[in-house]
């Protein structure tokens, strides 16, 4: 391959970017490693670092407390002084690279994590399953199935595509306030039972493709829909299967609107209702912030590195994160 | 044969329930809820299209709507110029071309809130990375973006913030990008066309389907628009960023108004309807889709 000057600057252009894309995780990551007198210093130090004294012939962290004229009074936060006061030069005073995992165990005991942690995968994991079957139930019965009305039902599903959830939102917050099910997971979860149109018309294209000589095969041998359905159609369909589950896993994760609106209590919130009010209570408390931040993103960063074809699929199929 | 039409029913069940229930008969309860006078403690009372009216002549609503256009005028194209530039680099056949293409798409993946809860505080005027980087370029203090804490900049900087998410439709771009057949480019080089002339009567053309569906898309998203305002600056500073679908929460769930908001609600249906038409009928005429 000749090195065209073109191609160089090509390059040099797409690592200038991917450091500029990439500078975000990188602040958020070292941000919330970092100490609280280290996080308000504006500097693009983004090495973590601490202020650490020489006491006794041992170095020490410590946190700075006030200044009085030239000198800097710092409080001692290890060793067998720890709590005690000093008046130093900051002269004597060094910054030496340190993590402080303290952000990461202090979020954690400022809102109920696992609790919510817990919730979510419950919330994620019924509305996957529900999502995966209702989805290819209905698919099936759109696709694979000879009947009077299903042109019809299949233009009502595409007509309701275009309607913001909005427009339904507050008949369905009385709905289920009537039925009592307010600050249970029920309205999150029993919708993605009911299928999803989106997701249904995916799956009908995709099941359009596959041959119908093999699911007359299968009826010739005595098969009934449902075990056509269950034997045939859904190992064909694996691929375009966890394009739905990874995508409503997602959506359930990110999900904030509905939680917010449906959700009452601490002990019952997902992380991303527990995140945001998180921010409006410690906004000032940086380091703990980025680190509930990560924990937060980083499932789906892991999720993401498991099933990448399935994510560029899912984005390819029409752009399901808005 | 009238057992296939149990067996359709009964496998599109589902489908059929969640539709009458999750969306017909909530769509039309919303229609009469518009029409209503309805403090969520009362029975709904009918008055016509009073609702519509005080939509009208109410100046928060109209603040509301004019910030969400700009922000919609200012993030897609901005978000499409960006995902496209990013779809031509990514297209060159150079080394670690995945990683570069993993790396971009990866802000795309970040939790909404998250994301919120990160950009707060790298658009802090005083600390954050943005300012601490134009800081860097030796940008005078006078200039410096004071970002969400100033009514001017708090828009730019959601858009700003939109623009991370860019790679997403990136990912569109390059798929588009390697359909384009390399003839159309070698018969127009034979031709004598340069690289910009081949950009705009090939590559532009070629790749119009995934822009509209792309820009379609984001226009539908943007009007959408809730939890980062919601978390991010609750509609402030002074309603700079108050988007139409938090005026709507806010006006359902804490003003407790549920037949104005399902006014607005309808009222926002009605502009997604209308701005997709036009952004699909006044790019029809440039738009080419293969036969």
């Amino acid at each position: 391959m000749k090195n065209h000057p073109v191609r160089i600057i090509g390059f040099c252009a797409l690592v200038v970017l991917a450091v500029l894309f990439s500078l975000p995780f990188i602040w958020q990551i070292s941000t919330s490693l970092k100490t609280e007198d280290q996080v308000g210093k504006a500097e693009l130090d983004l090495i973590p670092r601490a202020q650490v004294l020489m006491v006794d012939g041992s170095l020490v962290e410590v946190k700075p407390v006030e200044r009085k004229g030239d000198l800097q009074v710092v409080q001692i936060k290890e060793g067998p002084k720890k709590g005690t006061k000093v008046s130093v030069n900051p002269s004597q005073l060094r910054l030496i690279p340190h993590l402080e995992w303290s952000n990461y165990s202090e979020g954690f005991k400022a809102f109920p994590f696992f609790r919510m942690l817990q919730n979510t995968l419950t919330i994620c994991f019924l509305v996957v399953i529900g999502s995966v079957l209702s989805c290819s139930l209905s698919a099936y019965g759109l696709a694979c199935v000879q009947w009077k009305g299903r042109e019809a039902l299949f233009w009502a599903m595409l007509a309701t595509m275009m309607l913001p959830a909005q427009v339904t939102m507050i008949p369905l917050f009385q709905t289920f306030k009537g039925l009592g099910w307010i600050n249970t997971i029920l309205p999150l979860v029993v919708p993605a039972f009911c299928g999803n149109a989106f997701f249904i018309f995916m799956l009908r294209q995709f099941y359009r493709t596959i041959p119908a000589s093999f699911m007359e095969a299968a009826r010739i041998d005595g098969a009934s829909d449902m075990r056509i359905w269950a034997t045939v159609v859904l190992p064909l369909s694996k691929a375009a299967l966890s394009v739905v589950a990874v995508f409503t896993f997602i959506a359930a994760w990110n999900d904030f609107l509905g939680p917010l609106l449906y959700l009452m209590d601490d002990d019952k919130y997902t992380l991303a209702i527990g995140l945001a009010r998180l921010q409006g209570q410690y906004s000032s408390d940086w380091g703990r912030m980025m680190a509930m931040s990560v924990v937060m993103t980083l499932p789906l960063v892991i999720l993401f590195f498991l099933a990448q074809r399935t994510f560029v699929e899912g984005i390819k199929l029409g752009g399901v994160k808005g | 044969m009238k057992s296939r039409t149990w067996t359709g029913l009964a496998f599109c069940s589902p489908l059929i329930i969640g539709l009458l229930c999750f969306t017909v008969l909530p769509v039309v309860a919303s229609f009469w809820f518009s029409l209503c006078n309805y403090p969520i403690l009362e029975p709904p009372r009918f008055v016509g299209v009073a609702n519509y009216v005080e939509l009208a002549r109410d100046d928060r609503f109209w603040h509301s709507v004019r910030n969400t256009f700009l922000y919609v005028a200012g993030a897609i194209p901005l978000g499409m110029v960006v995902g496209l530039g990013l779809a031509l680099l990514l297209n060159q056949r150079v080394a670690g071309i995945k990683v570069f293409r993993t790396l971009f798409f990866l802000p795309t993946v970040v939790p909404l809130v998250a994301n919120s809860v990160l950009w707060v505080r790298l658009l802090n005027p005083q600390q954050g990375l943005v300012n601490t980087f134009l800081r860097f370029l030796h940008l005078p203090e006078a200039w410096m973006p004071g970002w969400l804490s100033d009514e001017h900049w708090a828009l730019p900087g959601l858009v700003l913030m939109s623009l991370w998410g860019a790679g997403g439709g990136a990912v569109l771009y390059v798929a588009a990008l390697q359909d384009v057949p390399a003839e159309l480019f070698e018969a127009a080089e034979l031709d004598g066309a340069g690289p910009s002339k081949r950009f705009r009567h090939i590559t532009i053309p070629m790749i119009s389907p995934v822009l509209l569906f792309t820009g379609v898309m984001g226009l539908v998203g943007g009007f959408q628009e809730f939890a980062r305002a919601f978390v991010m600056t609750k509609g402030g500073p002074w309603d700079s960023t108050l988007f139409y679908c938090l005026h709507l929460f806010n006006s359902a769930f804490t003003e407790f108004r549920l037949g104005y908001a399902s006014a607005m609600a309808w009222v926002l249906f009605g502009i997604i309807l209308f701005a997709t038409v036009i952004v699909m009928r006044s790019s029809m005429k440039h738009v080419q889709y293969e036969q």
